[in-house]
């Protein structure tokens, strides 16, 4: 094929460049927010308040959302002042509910949670992921023992694997330890007592760090609270979720335990207090532009700063929305604090500092 | 190249920069939801105007539908190059992370491949504006359009070549990006090997616009096929001819500037901004007329602030005005007719050596000085401004 020598070689590149998939995506919005060619998307059906700060959000999908297991977590995609963000959130629900549903604790500052909390209303639609995640039970092999420790937000994956246990008639026994600030914080507080007296097997302790309360347990975690709630500590299967200063106390008593965790880092967590030792160019390739950063942030941050916005998404390493790839120079893992090699590579630019001078395809 | 505007002294240059970067951190200040929904809009209008032009020209049975179509079809070609392509591929909009309008991934609807086009236009271009032998856009390295660059005897015939290019707009843009790559290349490495590669860019692109316009669409119309070829051919044409029109009057009108590449050495960010304003020339019009030039309109805004969502333009211009007229810059503004006369008329007086060309510029009324700067610089080291 002489005559269309690109199209002969490549077909699918030319196809793609008809956009197919974007007129009909453009159609199909036109016609219903909710539908699309391949997006998951879902309309808020329903808000509750679950707490003092955190919200209940009841969601009708598409078809092209998949579903999840209990304690699996979904990318969520929303637009705020006209700008798209994603964060994952644990999905509160058990699978079987018809509709899904997350639960959103307010973070100081957080601007994705404090918008699902205050701004968002029954009718918008919000773009989901496919939910994903390892904080999940084998329903084919559920231990007798168990042992559910959670802190604030924490509960969201726990409190859809308990009650997806109470659908599946577990038959041994499980207890819930639920570190909450004050009375007024504790999430799912009406459903956890519904679960409790409907199953025999559960027994739910709250404890509060705050503020004491009467008729509640209060303080953080210690050997005389574990002793007097599980004496049999050493049998039981352990499911930890919350905070990071809750789940390093945790393993310290857990060293025995087979401990399944997760461990949400918000984006501003994940920042160091690194001091470097100075600004270091980075050469942006395809931009055509040479910027200094700090290597004090991420790189994606760094960026952002100086108003070069990369595509981006759940910043905290997840997703490889802004991966990006590196020509030479090094990086460091925020996350673990590894050093990459000074070749070429995939980075994600929202896990990577800068640390000599960069050369990006971006 | 005689200048009209006062010639500034050092603090006065940096002043005037500090002045306009004030204006761009007000202005990023705004930025948001309505710069979001301006483009979504414009993006909106986009599609809709294709879906229109190319139902009514495959289903018109007479003139006047056709007509119409055509007309859509061109409009959107316009809206896709102008106002989105345009803007989205300066970074625009890259920060509100929609994949539809992010300056790494957007295509646009012309035969010019946008990572060429990225190169020549927002690098080379805006960086070196109007540096002769640097900003390969000043004159496309055909046209001859100051006296500072050598005639030659092939200029005598630039009006007509300018009169074809604006015809085949999109072709020379898109020519153009491969040859600015080459030319950047240093001497000694160029090889036929890496022209070929450049050139296949284009020729790729080429290849999916005509296959487009000129077989597909065709094609799904059947016997009644040269119908469409016709109104696809005066669609690129229609906005072949607007794209070329406004974009010759952003720096080629009578008064915009052009520096030599000895005048940039150190050059200061103040100092940049400065030469942009002298090299570049806006278009009065209406807001139909902003958003179909893609706010090319306002130029000299565009040139100070390329990544500043377009539709601010507007409100910025009379700030940066009233901060030129205090300064003694000349703000070259005028109405399209005005503004594409002296095109035109630029184009055909330097196609003459320089000797003619000043004849035929001697009736031009005397250059005139913009009025005295009205700005009291303060030293900064005076005691007045140390508090008692």
């Amino acid at each position: 094929m002489k005559v269309l020598p690109f199209i002969y070689n490549s077909p699918k590149e030319y196809w793609n460049y008809f956009q197919p998939t974007n007129w009909l995506e453009f159609v199909l919005g036109e016609i219903n927010p909710l539908y699309s060619v391949s997006t998951a998307k879902a309309k808020v059906i329903a808000i509750h308040s679950e707490s003092a700060d955190a919200k209940t959000i009841v969601l009708q999908t598409n078809r092209h959302w998949k579903g999840f297991q209990a304690g699996q977590h979904v990318p969520v995609t929303v637009e705020i002042a006209g700008r798209r963000v994603t964060r994952y959130y644990s999905l509160s629900s058990s699978p079987s509910a018809k509709n899904p549903t997350i639960t959103v604790k307010r973070q100081k500052g957080g601007l994705v949670s404090n918008f699902l909390n205050d701004r968002l209303k029954v009718g918008d639609v919000i773009e989901l992921g496919q939910a994903s995640g390892e904080f999940t039970i084998d329903p084919s092999a559920l231990p007798d023992k168990l042992l559910f420790i959670a802190g604030g937000s924490g509960i969201t994956p726990i409190h859809s694997i308990i009650k997806t246990l109470a659908e599946s008639n577990y038959k041994g026994q499980a207890k819930l330890l639920y570190f909450s600030r004050f009375k007024e914080d504790i999430i799912f507080f009406q459903s956890f007592a519904k679960l409790e007296t409907g199953n025999s097997w559960l027994e739910v302790k709250h404890v509060l760090t705050d503020v004491p309360s009467p008729g509640y347990e209060s303080g953080f975690l210690t050997t005389e609270l574990m002793d007097k709630f599980v004496p049999d500590l050493k049998e039981r299967l352990v499911y930890l979720c919350g905070p990071a200063p809750l789940q390093t106390s945790a393993k310290e008593f857990l060293k025995d335990n087979q401990v399944i965790s997760e461990l949400f880092l918000l984006p501003t967590q994940i920042q160091t207090n690194y001091q470097s030792s100075g600004p270091v160019e980075v050469v942006l390739l395809q931009s055509h532009k040479t910027v200094l950063l700090k290597g004090e942030k991420s790189i994606l941050e760094e960026l952002e700063d100086q108003g070069i916005y990369p595509p981006s998404g759940c910043r905290m390493g997840i997703c490889h929305t802004c991966t990006c790839r590196k020509t030479s120079g090094s990086v460091t893992n925020i996350k673990d604090e590894t050093m990459s090699d000074s070749g070429e590579g995939n980075i994600q630019l929202c896990l990577s500092r800068v640390d000599e001078k960069l050369e990006l395809d971006f | 190249m005689k200048t009209i505007s006062k010639k500034l002294s050092k603090a006065e240059t940096e002043a005037f920069g500090a002045e306009l970067e004030e204006i761009r951190k007000d202005v990023m200040a705004k930025v948001g939801t309505e710069d979001a929904n301006h483009i979504k809009r414009v993006h909106k209008a986009y599609r809709y105007t294709e879906i229109l032009g190319r139902g009514l020209i495959h289903f018109s049975f007479e003139p006047i539908t056709f007509g119409i179509g055509t007309l859509l079809l061109a409009g959107s070609k316009i809206l896709n190059n102008m106002e989105i392509g345009h803007n989205v591929m300066h970074g625009q909009y890259d920060w509100m992370n929609d994949p539809r309008f992010n300056s790494r991934t957007f295509e646009w609807d012309i035969v010019s491949d946008s990572k060429q086009w990225k190169f020549y236009h927002n690098y080379m271009h805006h960086t070196f504006t109007n540096v002769l032998g640097k900003d390969h856009d000043y004159g496309y390295n055909f046209t001859r359009l100051t006296d500072d660059q050598k005639w030659k005897p092939v200029h005598l015939t630039q009006m007509f070549s300018n009169l074809f290019l604006m015809f085949h707009f999109q072709w020379g843009v898109g020519a153009h990006g491969y040859r600015v790559e080459y030319m950047e290349i240093p001497k000694k490495l160029r090889k036929k090997r890496t022209l070929k590669e450049y050139r296949d860019v284009f020729f790729k692109k080429i290849e999916l616009q005509l296959v487009k316009d000129y077989l597909f669409f065709p094609i799904l119309a059947g016997l009644n096929f040269p119908k469409v070829i016709l109104g696809n051919l005066l669609a690129n044409m229609i906005r072949n001819v607007w794209t070329y029109s406004i974009i010759f009057c952003g720096h080629f009108t009578e008064n915009a500037e052009t520096f030599s590449p000895e005048e940039i050495k150190n050059e200061t960010r103040a100092d940049w901004y400065i030469r942009q304003l002298k090299g570049s020339s806006n278009i009065s019009g209406s807001k139909f007329f902003y958003l179909m030039s893609g706010h090319l309109s306002h130029q000299i805004e565009h040139h100070m602030y390329p990544d500043v969502p377009s539709r601010r333009y507007q409100e910025i211009a009379p700030r940066l005005e009233a901060v030129c007229k205090k300064y003694g810059q000349n703000y070259n503004t005028g109405s399209f007719a005005k503004q594409f006369a002296e095109v035109w008329k630029r184009i055909f007086v330097y196609s003459f050596p320089n000797k003619i060309a000043k004849k035929l510029l001697g009736n031009v009324k005397e250059v005139q000085l913009m009025p005295e700067p009205q700005i009291v610089m303060v030293d900064t080291t005076s005691e007045e401004l140390i508090p008692a």
